[in-house]
């Protein structure tokens, strides 16, 4: 067991089975990381919310590395009595580039809800049980395959296309 | 007791199809609206004169700053970032600084005056967005004298910063490295009692919110998220510290060297729209009286006020956070190596705050949806005129923006002042 994973159980009062977590890294002083995998996931969060009381999500990252995608959950553990938070990123790794897809965590997050939904509509991440899987915030005309913040899109061919749905719309009214 | 489910406002269907039972009456406000000055639909549906359920449609103002970013260098990002918000402008910049210091490997030669000049103008910028805000809070309660005097008298904070700075709202003082530009001597000897006249100004602001029945009225026990909601719904800043959530970054995770400040922690347990501006007032007290700490530190600190960055950043990644006015902003950056990010998360602290806004509004008269819709502070800005000050004669003039540009333009081209 490494120090930084005994570390982090101090910290939040509980202990990880064998084998859960895949990696724990120490960013600085009161800052972990967190790894997992997508099979993996749904129940360490289980565990990181219902043992350990972490209610608090900051945002949902998500980030198109070479071969994969990772989705990082910005967790805070709040200790009231010191007013005291231990910001957590916890990464899921591993998420295949083809047909990507990832558990939700709506069950645990109010706000994963929407941070969730932003994901889905820049990188194409489909999050599983996820009750209304739906586009947040690029618009209603906006071509379903293009998923502007990947790589593979430059910033002149987004200008292309959005100058062509504004022309659109115009000619129609 | 069946704990009672929630679900995130922001799953709404376009034709409003998803109304709740029971709701006989729906309104859909914006995305243009008088009353909001940035563009959100409200879809809020009604029985008689309560409200069932209130819900929101985003994505309107949508500019690709992240996407743009990636296509931009980091120093050119430098620049950028303080365009993500009209009002809270310096905090943006001194959270995506500091992402750059820690990636470059340069966090420890940082100047102690440097960061002294970057709280200065974080402080400052958070009280003169309180000010702004308790003022149209209180418009939108229909009482409009209070508009006009905190507006008149939050310009004293307008002119700290636009001397300080060159700029009302948009100090851009940061670099990765260190500031821009010093605060010397004089300035600070100028700043001083503007500072304390502004401290009683606000003390009297508190007494009206607080004594004054005709606003009272309107905001006690209007609106309330409990402990229990707010913890469900994750509101951050200020909407969190007035249902008792005692969590500020500054003090919860301390940067820069807010933790070598004497200051207080602001919270209410009551969370209602008085409690929210309870906060928000005593917010605007304690950062006052962290500018003049600042000050007096700054008259002895020292040091180099920018350190050299390479513009080739190496590869890394870190997650920072910053209390800005508005709660909790998030940055989160990637570098690859080259002197462009590989990946820049903004998460701007009015997105997280939505779902407890509109859980509030659950049961509470229509009259009441403008004071509470306010309540988490959606920003606007409004910087259309620019006053140019000659440095050694005092001169100052005031110009609209088209007349500046023409101004701009002859300057260069002939060659010649501005004035």
């Amino acid at each position: 067991m490494s120090n930084e994973l005994k570390e982090l159980e101090d910290i939040l009062k509980i202990t990880f089975s064998k084998d859960q977590v895949k990696e724990v890294r120490k960013v600085e002083e009161g800052h972990f990381d967190v790894l997992t995998t997508p099979d993996k996931a749904y129940d360490l969060m289980k565990i990181l919310t219902e043992e350990a009381g972490i209610y608090h999500l900051s945002t949902v990252t998500a980030v198109e590395r070479e071969k994969e995608f990772n989705v990082f959950y910005h967790i805070q553990h709040r200790i009231e009595e010191e007013f005291r938070e231990v910001p957590i990123n916890f990464i899921v790794t591993g998420i295949s580039k083809d047909k990507p897809k990832t558990p939700s965590f709506v069950d645990f997050f109010v706000a994963a809800d929407y941070y969730e939904r932003e994901c889905y509509d820049f990188f194409g991440i489909y999050f599983e049980n996820h009750p209304f899987m739906q586009r947040l915030i690029l618009p209603e005309k906006w071509p379903d395959d293009v998923r502007p913040m990947l790589k593979e899109y430059g910033w002149e061919e987004l200008k292309e296309i959005t100058l062509g749905i504004a022309k659109q719309i115009s000619e129609n009214d | 007791m069946v704990e009672e489910t929630f679900r995130s406002r922001f799953r709404t269907e376009v034709d409003g199809s998803d109304a709740p039972p029971g709701a006989d009456y729906h309104m859909f406000i914006g995305p243009q609206h008088p009353w909001c000055e940035e563009p959100a639909h409200f879809i809020i549906h009604l029985k008689g004169e309560r409200v069932v359920e209130a819900d929101i449609r985003i994505g309107f103002n949508f500019r690709g700053m992240e996407k743009a970013m990636e296509a931009r260098t980091w120093r050119q990002n430098t620049m950028l970032i303080p365009r993500a918000c009209g009002i809270c402008s310096a905090v943006h910049q001194n959270i995506y600084v500091r992402v750059v210091e820690r990636l470059a490997g340069i966090e420890d030669q940082i100047s102690e005056r440097a960061r002294l000049i970057r709280m200065f103008s974080c402080e400052a910028e958070r009280i003169h967005s309180h000010m702004l805000w308790y003022g149209i809070l209180a418009h939108d309660a229909g009482f409009d004298t209070m508009l006009h005097i905190s507006w008149r008298d939050r310009e004293i904070i307008m002119d700290i910063v636009e001397d300080i700075s060159g700029n009302r709202v948009n100090p851009a003082l940061m670099l990765p490295g260190g500031v821009k530009r010093d605060l010397p001597k004089e300035k600070i000897d100028r700043t001083r009692p503007k500072l304390n006249d502004l401290i009683k100004k606000v003390e009297y602001h508190k007494k009206v919110f607080v004594e004054e029945a005709s606003i009272r009225n309107r905001l006690e026990d209007v609106g309330v998220l409990t402990k229990n909601d707010a913890k469900k719904t994750t509101p951050n800043g200020p909407t969190g510290r007035a249902s008792g959530l005692p969590f500020d970054i500054r003090k919860s995770y301390p940067y820069e060297l807010y933790d070598q400040l004497d200051w207080n922690l602001v919270y209410y347990t009551e969370g209602d729209i008085l409690a929210t501006t309870l906060v928000r007032l005593d917010e605007t007290l304690e950062s006052l009286q962290m500018c003049n700490q600042i000050l007096d530190k700054l008259e002895t600190a020292d040091g180099e006020l920018l350190a050299r960055v390479r513009p080739r950043i190496p590869a890394g990644e870190y997650f920072a956070r910053a209390e800005a006015p508005r709660g909790e902003d998030v940055h989160y950056g990637i570098a690859n190596g080259t002197d462009k990010p590989e990946r820049y998360k903004i998460r701007a602290p009015s997105l997280g705050n939505i779902d407890a806004t509109l859980k509030r509004m659950d049961g509470e008269y229509i009259a009441d949806m403008p004071v509470i819709l306010r309540s988490y502070d959606p920003c606007f800005s409004c910087t259309n005129r620019i006053m140019i000050v000659n440095d050694t004669t005092g001169e100052k003039m005031i110009i609209g923006q088209d007349e500046f540009a023409h101004k701009a333009i002859k300057a260069k081209k002939y060659n010649r002042p501005f004035f």
